[in-house]
């Protein structure tokens, strides 16, 4: 069930979220995120869940302000895409937490409530990124990733690559380290030479979304076609 | 070992499911995710393919000098491994003699029966025009992954035919070729906006992919930041 009467489109390449609100109802977005509404929907940018809440979301790598989007005069119609082709994936929560990968976050309805996780801090100095935040309560999330989205029923233990995971269920435990079943110094040859850096390591019972690609290599592939600054 | 290409063609990844004891090469950074019983193992070299020699040949040629080596402890294990840019992944099975020659940046993976050779400088030599492009011979038999930018498409040369050198994926090694111009004259080929290209002759198969990476990224680096 969800609160939202809501379509993705044009997954999984290039999927735009299209919502209908209701009157009076509201839901809250990354900003940026909206491609088109109705002129009926009235867009509040602010802070929401106050200043701690926000810095939170702050750390954890999402924007301060998040966007709230409200049916004015009878319903309406918002479509948000995010900035990165890619996939959208509706997770319908009822009292249970989803931990999201970090700019993954796209919007959510009332009676979800976003925070930082702090869990998340151990994947803080991997450097590769893995800062989460988490929802909870009753409602619509959606996120988005850069490619296809795969789900994954994680039944004892599974492993991913950390710059692919999206989301994940916080029945999960999950710990982030180097590719298992490798000496010291294999691990450390593996680790410096080997590209397959650092891992998430899951265990348990509970769903993993991962994403097909990832921005950073790409970046790195970009790199050399850079113009080479001249010197005086 | 099993193989299901998954959310092609635009962000394809390969999921591969090996029974206990089944081996799989990748090039570095390719692992996406992946079940728990493998034995992972960073190597220099591919079995067969001379050691820290043939290690330090494909340092030289601009390839990934090491290779991961997956190797599954249980039936069943899988593993799922994609490519860094957009586009699709395709599976080939070398059979008996047949040899491919493929684009350095579109190995992604090949079984143990599989010999990976980085000295084969046919096309490279050739090509003086700045791109780093190295070619990788892929003989024996087994299985193949290949990615590619934008999509694939598979070209039967029964004759003739021309491609640029930014387009090319793999192709059979029964295929002769020359690099050069398309146009008469340099001038002629300059102002076509065409590259090097490819004429290839005899009977053999051809895989394309539909966008060219350099030419991407020479559309794409001017408008970035000096390095």
């Amino acid at each position: 069930m969800s609160i939202l009467a809501h379509d993705i489109l044009e997954g999984p390449e290039f999927a735009l979220l299209r919502v209908q609100l209701q009157n009076g109802q509201r839901m809250f977005a990354e900003p940026a995120a909206m491609a088109g509404m109705d002129t009926s929907i009235e867009l509040k940018a602010g802070l929401k869940g106050g200043l701690l809440g926000s810095v939170g979301r702050m750390f954890a790598g999402e924007s301060v302000i998040v966007n709230t989007y409200r049916a004015a005069q009878g319903g309406g119609e918002v479509q948000l895409a995010p900035a990165a082709p890619g996939d959208i994936v509706h997770y319908g929560l009822s009292g249970g937490r989803l931990l999201v990968q970090r700019g993954a976050y796209l919007a959510n309805s009332e009676g979800v409530e976003l925070s930082a996780s702090w869990a998340g801090a151990r994947g803080f100095f991997s450097g590769q990124g893995l800062i989460l935040l988490q929802a909870q309560g009753s409602g619509d999330i959606f996120f988005n990733a850069y490619g296809a989205v795969l789900q994954i029923d994680v039944t004892h233990e599974y492993m991913v690559d950390t710059g692919y995971v999206v989301a994940f269920e916080d029945t999960l435990q999950y710990q982030v380290t180097t590719l298992p079943g490798l000496g010291v110094a294999r691990t450390a040859k593996s680790f410096f030479f080997g590209g397959e850096g650092l891992v998430v390591r899951f265990s348990g019972q509970g769903k993993v979304w991962i994403q097909t690609r990832t921005v950073n290599p790409f970046l790195t592939w970009i790199y050399p076609y850079r113009p080479v600054k001249k010197r005086e | 070992m099993q193989t299901e290409i998954l959310a092609r063609p635009s962000a394809a990844v390969a999921r591969l499911t090996l029974r206990a004891g089944e081996t799989i090469t990748c090039e570095v950074g390719a692992m996406v995710a992946m079940s728990t019983g493998f034995q992972v193992e960073t190597t220099t070299r591919q079995r067969g393919s001379g050691g820290l020699w043939a290690g330090v040949k494909r340092m030289v040629s601009g390839e990934n000098f090491f290779l991961n080596k997956f190797t599954a402890r249980a039936d069943g294990e899988h593993l799922i491994i994609g490519p860094t840019l957009v586009g699709d992944v395709i599976h080939h099975e070398l059979v008996g003699a047949g040899t491919l020659i493929v684009q350095g940046s579109s190995w992604l993976a090949s079984g143990p029966g599989v010999e990976i050779d980085t000295s084969f400088q046919g096309i490279g030599k050739a090509l003086f025009s700045g791109e780093s492009v190295f070619w990788i011979k892929c003989s024996g038999r087994g299985d193949l992954l290949l990615n590619s930018f934008g999509s694939i498409y598979e070209v039967d040369v029964q004759d003739s035919y021309v491609v640029d050198t930014g387009h090319i994926v793999a192709f059979q090694d029964t295929l002769q070729f020359t690099v050069g111009k398309l146009g008469d004259s340099w001038l002629h080929t300059m102002l076509s906006g065409e590259g090097l290209v490819c004429h290839f002759s005899g009977r053999g198969k051809l895989y394309c992919q539909t966008h060219s990476p350099p030419g991407f990224g020479h559309e794409l680096g001017p408008m970035l930041r000096p390095r």
